[in-house]
């Protein structure tokens, strides 16, 4: 046979298969660097702080974990949440990632290495990130070989999808999740084509960690069941499923109950019911399947066809009348805005007001996964040209997930790793294809006119440097794969000949430069997002000074840090709910709400107090001890994440409850616009938020006329004033700003006329006395 | 040592029958000058001395209750020399309600010779706020109190006070009255930044208590004070000598607080970027400070409890040789996250890395490793009201000797393990109260530490190491299945 290239015939199978599996340990290594790496820009390029916001309480409930135990933890009461309410954490939380922390904290420590709470939990995600390319890599080498994996592993490893939510400091429950989500899956796999009960419990183990450890743990709950349906729906039954199903989703639910934020609502709620079904689904196939062999196969017909109809009915009505009585509960409003987009915004805008609960946009596929993109559907229809009953779980999973990474920013995440495992099976085979030595000659190139390759054929392409398991697989694998490679190389050589296939080591060669070419963009492109758009911790800004060295913007913390050292532990503190985590992380006081937006109307209080104008908000204030206001205002620097811009959702919100006090209208211009200067409505001009943020900004100009530079709109000369609040600190580029509630006045006058009394002005002739009328 | 013995029982003795004993000295001449700052006030007087008798060497200073309270240093020395004199405090004396100190000599003088002593003491928390609150905007005025008379166990001859003022900007000062017995010319005269009272000739012995009730008399200073009055309200020092890494590690956990008067209402940030754009900060606000930080400094950090504080500036000198007096010292500016006005608080953490060869000797004669501690950064005049200073030594450090330069609050020792320690590392913490510039020092510290010692770490990691590969080479050639492979 017609080689391209040579290659050397002496060497024993097992040097080669010891290389072999030495050089991928040495290739795991590297890609275990370089996912650790590249989470580490936001270490680099700022320093080693928790980011953004959520990971803030996480870190927070960490802190308590390390410091005063498990029970301490998992009884914990904060009363300086959601005041006055308090809040229960230890049964409001997906505990998995303050356990992890804490346990590796624990371990630490007693091997007297007293690594900071801190440090751990900054590192967290970059090295869970090595372990997901692990499992990634496992999860690969089920669907095709080792090589595969070894890609896989790589793409997931710096695939910025991944990297957005998971760099250092990042320390959220996705850190984690992505891990046992992919581990799941594997072991999953592994248990489905073994038929084992021990990796059907190895998976429901992991699933247990996974719903202790994130709310998507959902999407597991949905897909090992949609996978399995799928399966009996394709006349796959087998006992194998059977025993993978059964362990998994036993043991799985069982333990996922005992996560007190989860309790009963495997049982209760529609998100669960998909699996409860499949496993009553399976022990009825396996029931049939029993009986099946026991009977004739004209009476089983009959009687399968009856049985089906009369279980697919009782099944229902028993579903709807448990729903209708409340023992199962309806979906959930975050459920439905993944099926209508426009869901939320309409019924729960403080679920739409979030960033990341917004549609994807379509750059933002590109910008995640770059060329991963490109390959995905290759890879998919590899999946489908081979079909093993671990392909149909890809298959799935590309759809499911592609919806929902359409759907929700967020959600980006979980079809990362599936884009990474197609994207990996099809630059694999195609790597595979165009490495093969091997000349095709006529026979091969006949049959291969003849249509789609024959898997049972034997392979033509038997790469030397695999182990004896990887050939079995690859065989197949690139047998199936040569139909679309032969494409390509058709399209490369752009010449139509009769015989098919790849000659000469220059075709080759121009293939595999050009795959190795979008490697490198890949790589390329990974590292300036991962420096450039998703290393910014959000708490620390910075910006370029003229000479290019780096200027930090440290106003968050500036604030934060004075609330912390000069004002009483006690001071509540009002603000939007973004900043309620960072606030009583940073500056450890209680808050009226924070970023677990359990209590709708807690926040629309808020929110209300926020839009009213100063005399109705103050009542609101002060009927919740509130000491301290804290907005954020980005005029000054141009920063545009301020308050101000997020103050439509507050109304929204606010409208939602109370629609006769705060209407969204009211806040736009007669023409419909959204302004900050004099054409503003005066409802906007009262309003607490407008007050406190543009609160003597004019004089900053000295007389020249203020500007705005997020919203490039001109002030008015003339400032608000404040007769309720006193300004107490802003920071120093004016990005906070805390105002501090006025008592009462002393002489119970209200206290506007208070003010205006001490700045000498006279009191309108025809207003009531308010004075005479507030000492009665 | 047995000398000291002698003296110390002679001491006690002579100072038990002091009062009712023969006078032995007499006051020629005592200057007292008072240089006013925000929280450290220093104070030295110089004393003219003659013997009265032959053989007089102890020689008795006397303070007030409240000027005893204040005074955290106190140091005596003959004029033109460097040594201080020995001193031994005696607590206060109820019968001549003051607090005394005695000096000894270094050589007994003859009747009718002269000697000059230097007395110089530190107040802390000596001057007040006044008015208690003030705006942001405002100067910031200070109070001073201190009594009229130098106070002495001795008759005095001639006696004047000299109180320098930071600015010539003098608000007000006490004029005393019914003090002709001692001058018939006015008793106060001002000239720039400095009120000088005296002099006043004939004192008799004025460390007693009639003394103290008919004729002292308290005189109060309003001045102008244009910088910010910083108190360091805790200071936790740590100092871990490395001898693997050949460094001294030192961090210092600080608690400062602007203790100038209150800001009264709130602050405004457009007021103090005014103040900054029309160069005229106002004084009492703490925008940043700079300390003198040891030369050959690396690693330098700057933090607070939420992070990195990137407002710092560090300029760094390198090590000088052991035993040159260099002059230079690396600088480290700093400045808080936010201005500390009047009643702020802000706590921060400074540290850095130096070279052990700048610290440490090694003493051939007994085997002993000598280390030198700085007690201190020195913060311009700062306060410390209360400090801890804990140095950590190597693991398996013993025969720990400690030499502190004056006597700390309390010592203690305890044990602190920290990366991959087997039995802990001895460590030793001193505490003390109202240090100042003039506490600046070093606590020498001695031990031994053997070879082995040095080796622990590395052998105990390598012996784990080789445990591990052991173990995994065993579980690999373990068969764990229930059924063997061939079945």
């Amino acid at each position: 046979m017609a080689m391209a290239y040579s290659l050397p015939s002496n060497l024993a199978p097992s040097t080669v298969a010891n290389t072999a599996s030495l050089l991928r340990i040495a290739a795991f290594f590297f890609v275990s660097g370089a996912a650790i790496a590249s989470r580490l820009f936001a270490v680099v390029n700022y320093e080693s702080i928790i980011h953004e916001f959520d990971p803030w309480f996480n870190y927070r409930a960490t802190k308590v974990l390390a410091e005063k135990g498990f029970y301490e933890f998992w009884n914990w009461f904060d009363p300086t949440a959601w005041y006055p309410l308090g809040r229960v954490v230890g049964g409001t939380i997906y505990p998995g990632l303050m356990a992890t922390s804490g346990v590796i904290f624990n371990v630490l420590h007693s091997l007297s290495l007293p690594v900071d709470i801190r440090n751990i939990c900054v590192l967290l995600a970059p090295g869970f990130s090595a372990l997901t390319a692990w499992s990634t890599y496992m999860f690969t080498k089920e669907m095709k070989d080792e090589s595969a994996g070894l890609l896989a592993a790589i793409f997931i490893g710096i695939a910025p999808g991944y990297i957005s939510r998971s760099v250092a400091g990042s320390y959220d429950n996705e850190a984690i999740a992505i891990f046992l989500l992919m581990f799941t899956f594997f072991l999953w796999i592994k248990a489905l084509k073994q038929g084992s009960a021990f990796f059907g419990t190895g998976a429901a183990l992991f699933y247990f960690y996974m719903v202790a450890a994130w709310g998507g743990y959902a999407f597991i709950t949905n897909m090992i069941p949609l996978h399995s349906l799928v399966l009996i729906l394709m006349g796959r039954y087998s006992n194998r499923l059977y025993v993978a199903y059964s362990s998994w989703y036993v043991v799985g639910t069982l333990s996922s109950m005992q996560v007190p934020f989860v309790g009963f609502q495997p049982v209760r709620t529609s998100e669960h019911m998909a699996a409860l079904g499949v496993f009553g689904l399976l022990q009825l196939v396996a029931f049939t399947d029993l009986v099946r062999s026991h009977v004739s196969s004209k009476q089983f017909q009959s009687l399968i066809r009856v049985s089906v109809v009369v279980l697919g009915i009782l099944g229902a009505v028993v579903f709807g009348v448990l729903t209708m009585n409340g023992w199962i509960a309806p979906w959930t409003g975050r459920f439905y805005s993944l099926w209508d987009t426009g869901y939320a915004k309409k019924y729960i805008p403080i679920i739409a007001s979030v960033s990341e609960h917004q549609p994807t946009a379509w750059p933002s596929f590109f910008m995640d996964l770059h060329f991963l993109i490109v390959l995905f559907p290759a890879g998919v229809y590899l999946c489908f040209n081979e079909l093993r009953d671990e392909h149909v779980f890809v298959i799935i999973y590309a759809f499911v997930a592609s919806y929902f990474a359409g759907v929700m920013v967020r959600l980006m995440l979980t079809l990362t790793p599936c884009v990474c495992v197609a994207s990996a099976v099809a630059f694999s085979s195609l790597l595979e294809r165009y490495m093969d030595p091997n000349e095709p000659n006529e026979e091969d190139a006949k049959e291969e006119i003849k249509g789609t390759a024959n898997p049972s054929e034997p392979a033509t392409a038997t790469p030397a440097k695999k182990s004896k398991k990887a050939e079995k697989v690859g065989k197949a694998a690139s047998q199936t794969s040569g139909d679309l490679s032969s494409k390509l190389a058709n399209l490369v050589s752009s010449k139509i000949d009769k015989q098919k296939g790849i000659f000469g080591l220059d075709t080759r060669l121009i293939v595999l430069m050009n795959a190795l070419m979008m490697l490198c963009t890949f790589v390329l492109h990974c590292t300036w997002v991962t420096a450039n758009a998703y290393s910014s911790p959000s708490v620390v800004l910075s910006s370029n000074n003229p000479d290019g060295s780096k200027h930090i913007i440290d106003d968050y913390r500036e604030a934060y840090y004075w609330l912390r050292q000069n004002t009483p532990e006690t001071s509540v503190i009002m603000s939007w709910w973004d900043y309620g985590y960072q606030i009583a992380g940073f500056a450890d006081r209680p808050t009226l709400v924070d970023n677990n937006t359990w209590n709708n109307t807690h926040i629309a209080t808020v929110g209300k107090a926020m839009a009213s104008s100063e005399e109705k908000s103050y009542p609101i204030l002060r009927k919740h001890d509130v000491d301290y206001v804290l907005v954020i205002f980005g005029g000054l620097l141009g920063y545009s994440g301020d308050d101000i811009n997020k103050f439509l959702w507050m109304v929204r919100i606010a409208q939602g409850v109370w629609p006769d006090e705060i209407q969204e209208p009211q806040y736009f211009t007669p023409r419909g616009e959204y302004r900050v200067d004099a054409q503003a409505s005066d409802t906007m001009k009262n309003s607490l938020m407008y007050k406190m943020s543009y609160y003597r900004f004019n004089e900053l100009f000295m007389g020249n006329v203020p500007v705005d530079r997020v919203r490039n709109q001109q002030l008015p000369l003339v400032g608000p004033t404040l007769d309720y609040l006193d300004e107490a600190f802003t920071s120093e580029n004016w990005i906070v700003r805390i105002y501090q509630v006025k008592k009462e006045d002393i002489l119970g006058r209200d206290l506007k006329s208070a003010n205006a009394f001490a700045a000498g002005k006279k009191r309108k002739r025809g207003r009531p006395l308010t004075r005479r009328k507030a000492l009665v | 040592m047995h000398r000291h013995l002698a003296l110390l029982a002679y001491l006690l003795c002579a100072f038990i029958t002091y009062v009712t004993a023969e006078h032995s000295f007499e006051n020629t001449a005592i200057v007292r000058t008072v240089e006013l700052a925000g929280s450290l006030v220093h104070v030295r007087t110089t004393f003219v001395v003659k013997a009265l008798e032959t053989g007089s060497m102890i020689y008795a200073f006397a303070l007030g209750p409240d000027e005893a309270e204040k005074t955290s240093f106190f140091e005596v020395r003959l004029k033109n020399e460097q040594t201080p004199i020995e001193l031994q405090h005696f607590g206060f004396n109820a019968q001549s309600n003051t607090y005394l100190y005695a000096a000894i000599l270094p050589n007994a003088l003859k009747k009718n010779d002269n000697v000059t002593l230097e007395l110089e003491t530190v107040q802390t928390h000596a001057t007040y706020p006044w008015p208690a609150a003030i705006g942001q905007n405002d100067e910031m005025t200070l109070k001073y109190e201190t009594g009229l008379f130098v106070l002495s166990p001795y008759p005095t001859s001639v006696q004047r006070t000299k109180i320098r003022s930071s600015s010539p900007r003098i608000k007000s000062y006490t004029e005393p009255s019914n003090v002709e017995a001692f001058t018939l010319d006015a008793p106060v005269t001002k000239s720039g930044a400095t009120i000088t009272y005296g002099p006043f000739s004939n004192i008799p012995t004025s460390a007693l208590a009639s003394f103290t009730e008919d004729t002292q008399q308290r005189i109060t200073i309003h001045f102008n004070h244009d910088l910010p009055v910083m108190e360091i309200t805790k200071m936790k020092r740590a100092a871990e000598i490395s001898h693997w890494g050949s460094n001294l590690n030192i961090q210092d956990d600080i608690w400062l607080h602007n203790a100038g008067p209150q800001l009264k209402g709130h602050f405004s940030r457009l007021e103090h970027q005014q103040q900054t754009y029309n160069n005229r900060p106002a004084g009492h606000v703490l925008r940043a400070f700079s300390v003198m930080l040891p030369t050959g400094v690396r690693d330098v950090y700057y933090t607070d409890i939420v992070g990195n504080v990137s407002t710092s500036h560090l300029r760094a000198s390198p090590s000088v040789p052991k035993g040159t007096k260099g002059k230079q010292s690396s600088y480290l500016e700093i400045r808080p996250r936010y201005p500390l006005m009047g009643g702020w608080n802000y706590s921060f953490t400074v540290g850095w890395d130096s070279p052990l060869s700048d610290w440490a000797a090694y003493d051939k004669r007994d085997g002993r490793y000598v280390v030198a501690v700085p007690i201190l950064t020195q913060f311009p005049d700062t306060v410390i009201d209360e400090a801890e200073i804990k140095i950590i030594l190597p693991e398996g450090a013993t025969d720990l000797e400690i030499y502190p330069p004056y006597s700390p609050i309390s010592v203690k020792k305890s044990m602190h393990s920290t990366y991959l320690d087997t039995k802990g590392r001895p460590a030793v913490s001193f505490f003390f109260k109202d240090l100042t510039d003039r506490h600046a020092g070093f606590i020498y510290v001695a031990y031994k530490i053997t070879f082995f010692e040095h080796l622990r770490k590395p052998m105990t990691i390598a012996a784990v190491i080789f445990g591990l590969f052991v173990l995994s080479s065993a579980a690999r050639r373990m068969d764990m299945r229930i059924r063997s492979k061939n079945y």
